[in-house]
C-alpha cells in the first residue's frame, strides 16, 4: 500500500472519529477498532476514493452511531450543530470544489485534482517552514523588510540555519499532523491561515520592490513615486531666464522621461501635442515670468550675481555627454 | 418501499444468519451478505451491527495476525448467539409468512 492510501485511510477515520466526538473515549474506540482494516480491505480491492465507496466519513459515522445504538444503552444524538448556515454554506461550497476536482483532474493526468494536489504535500510543508522562517525573522529583525533569506542582523549563517529548523519543524509537523489533538489541530490551521497572509502581504511588498527599486525610500507619506504629479518641467538659469528645448539626463546619459508632451491652450482649452523638441513642453504655461532680454543681474533680486555679466542671448542648453 | 428500511429492522438477523456458517471478520461478513443478494447493506451498518451484537453478548471476537494485510478482527457465534439466531430466525418465519399470506389474500380478492 502506498503512502497516499495510508494517508487518505488516516484522515478518513480521524473524521469519523471527529464525527464521533461525543462518545464516550471507551465506546468510540470499540467503534472505530476494525475501521482501518476495512478502510485497508477496500483500498486494496478497488481503486476509487475511499469517500466514492462509502460517502463521507460524517455520513459513515452516523450510520455506525445508528446500527451500533442500543449497545451499552443507546448512543445520544449529536450535538445540535451551531452556526447551521455556515454548514449549509460549507456544504454547498464542498460540492462545487469537488465538482471542479473531478473536471480539473484530467487535465492534469489524474482522476481528481485532488489526487495530485495530495501529492503536492510534501512541497507545501517545505514551503510552509521557509514562510515560517521568513515571518519570524520579520519579526525579530528590527529592519523588518522582506528579502528572500530569512535573515536577523544581516547574519546569513542565522538565516541559513533558522531556515532549516523550521523546513524540518513542517515537515515533521505534516508528517504528524493526525496524531494532534483538535485542540492543536485547529492553532495549526489558524496558524497556517496567518502565514498564508503573511506570504501574500510580503510577496506583493517585495514584488514592488523589485519593479520600483528607487522610489520606495523616498520617505513621502502619501507613498508612491512623489514626481508623479508633474506634467512638465521649467529650467531656469542663474539669470531667471527660462529655458527653452532644455533636455534632462540621469548619470548614466540616460535621458530622464517626465510629464506629457501635450499642451492645452488657455483661451481655447484646445489640447495639441507639443512642438518643443525639450523641456518645457508648454513654454507659455512657465510659472515664473523670465526677465527681459536686456535685464541686468540686479532685475532679479532672488538670484545671486554669480556672473558679473549676463549673456543676452537665449542659452540653448545642451548636455555634454 | 424501500429496502435499506426493511434491512433496518432484519439487519441483526442478518448478521447472525451470515455467522452461521462458520467464523468471519468484518468485511468478509460484508460480503456474505452481498453475496446474498443483500447489495444495500451499507458497510458501516454491519460493522455498526457486529458491535452491537457483541456488546449484547452474542458473539465472541478473536484477532488473527497477517502476515499482508491488517490485522482481523474476527466474529462468531457463541451459545447464546446461535440461540438468539433461532428464535429470531422463528420470528422473521412467522412474519414473513403473515406477510405472504396478507398479500397473497389481497391479490385473490
Amino acid at each position: 500500500m502506498n503512502s497516499t492510501a495510508q494517508d487518505e485511510i488516516t484522515e478518513y477515520v480521524e473524521r469519523v472519529r471527529a464525527a464521533l466526538a461525543d462518545l464516550p473515549e471507551a465506546t468510540r474506540a470499540e467503534l472505530l477498532e476494525d475501521l482501518p482494516e476495512h478502510l485497508a480491505e477496500i483500498r486494496a480491492e478497488d481503486t476509487v476514493t475511499l469517500t466514492d465507496r462509502l460517502g463521507t466519513p460524517e455520513a459513515y459515522a452516523a450510520e455506525l452511531r445508528a446500527t451500533a445504538a442500543g449497545f451499552v444503552g443507546g448512543f445520544p444524538d449529536p450535538p445540535k450543530r451551531r452556526f447551521e448556515p455556515l454548514q449549509a454554506a460549507r456544504a454547498d461550497v464542498m460540492k462545487v470544489l469537488g465538482t471542479a476536482d473531478v473536471k480539473v483532474g484530467p487535465v492534469l493526468g489524474y482522476p481528481k485534482a485532488s489526487d495530485f494536489l495530495r501529492l503536492l504535500r510534501p512541497a507545501w510543508w517545505v514551503l510552509r517552514g521557509y514562510l515560517a522562517a521568513m515571518a519570524v525573522a520579520y519579526f525579530l529583525d528590527a529592519q523588518s523588510t522582506v528579502g528572500l533569506l530569512p535573515r536577523i542582523g544581516n547574519s546569513t549563517l542565522i538565516a541559513l540555519v533558522l531556515l532549516a529548523g523550521c523546513i524540518v519543524a513542517s515537515i515533521a509537523l505534516g508528517r504528524r499532523r493526525f496524531e494532534l489533538n483538535q485542540w492543536k489541530r485547529v492553532a495549526l490551521y489558524g496558524g497556517t491561515t496567518v502565514l498564508i497572509f503573511f506570504a501574500i502581504g510580503g510577496f506583493f511588498s517585495a514584488d514592488s520592490d523589485v519593479r520600483d527599486p528607487g522610489y520606495n525610500d523616498v520617505g513621502y507619506s502619501g507613498g508612491g513615486n512623489p514626481y508623479d504629479y508633474i506634467q512638465d518641467v521649467f529650467v531656469y538659469d542663474n539669470q531667471g531666464r527660462l529655458v527653452p528645448g532644455a533636455r534632462l539626463f540621469d548619470q548614466d546619459g540616460q535621458p530622464i522621461q517626465m510629464g506629457n508632451a501635450y499642451c492645452s491652450d488657455e483661451s481655447t482649452g484646445e489640447v495639441s501635442h507639443t512642438r518643443s523638441m525639450g523641456y518645457p513642453y508648454c513654454p507659455e504655461a512657465a510659472p515664473f515670468a523670465s526677465p527681459a532680454p536686456d535685464a541686468t543681474v540686479t532685475a532679479d533680486p532672488s538670484e545671486p550675481a554669480e556672473e558679473p555679466k549676463p549673456d543676452p542671448a537665449p542659452t540653448s542648453a545642451s548636455p555634454s555627454k | 418501499m424501500d429496502t435499506t428500511q426493511l434491512l433496518k429492522g432484519v439487519l441483526d438477523l442478518a448478521v447472525l444468519a451470515a455467522l452461521r456458517d462458520g467464523d468471519g471478520y468484518g468485511y468478509d461478513i460484508l460480503r456474505r451478505l452481498r453475496a446474498a443478494g443483500l447489495d444495500e447493506v451499507g458497510d458501516a451498518s454491519v460493522y455498526g451491527t457486529l458491535r452491537r451484537l457483541f456488546a449484547g453478548g452474542f458473539l465472541n471476537t478473536y484477532v488473527v495476525p497477517s502476515d499482508e494485510g491488517p490485522h482481523r478482527k474476527y466474529y462468531g457465534l457463541n451459545a447464546a448467539g446461535h440461540a438468539e439466531l433461532q428464535r429470531s430466525g422463528k420470528v422473521w418465519q412467522g412474519f414473513a409468512s403473515t406477510m405472504d399470506d396478507l398479500l397473497r389474500e389481497r391479490e385473490t380478492a
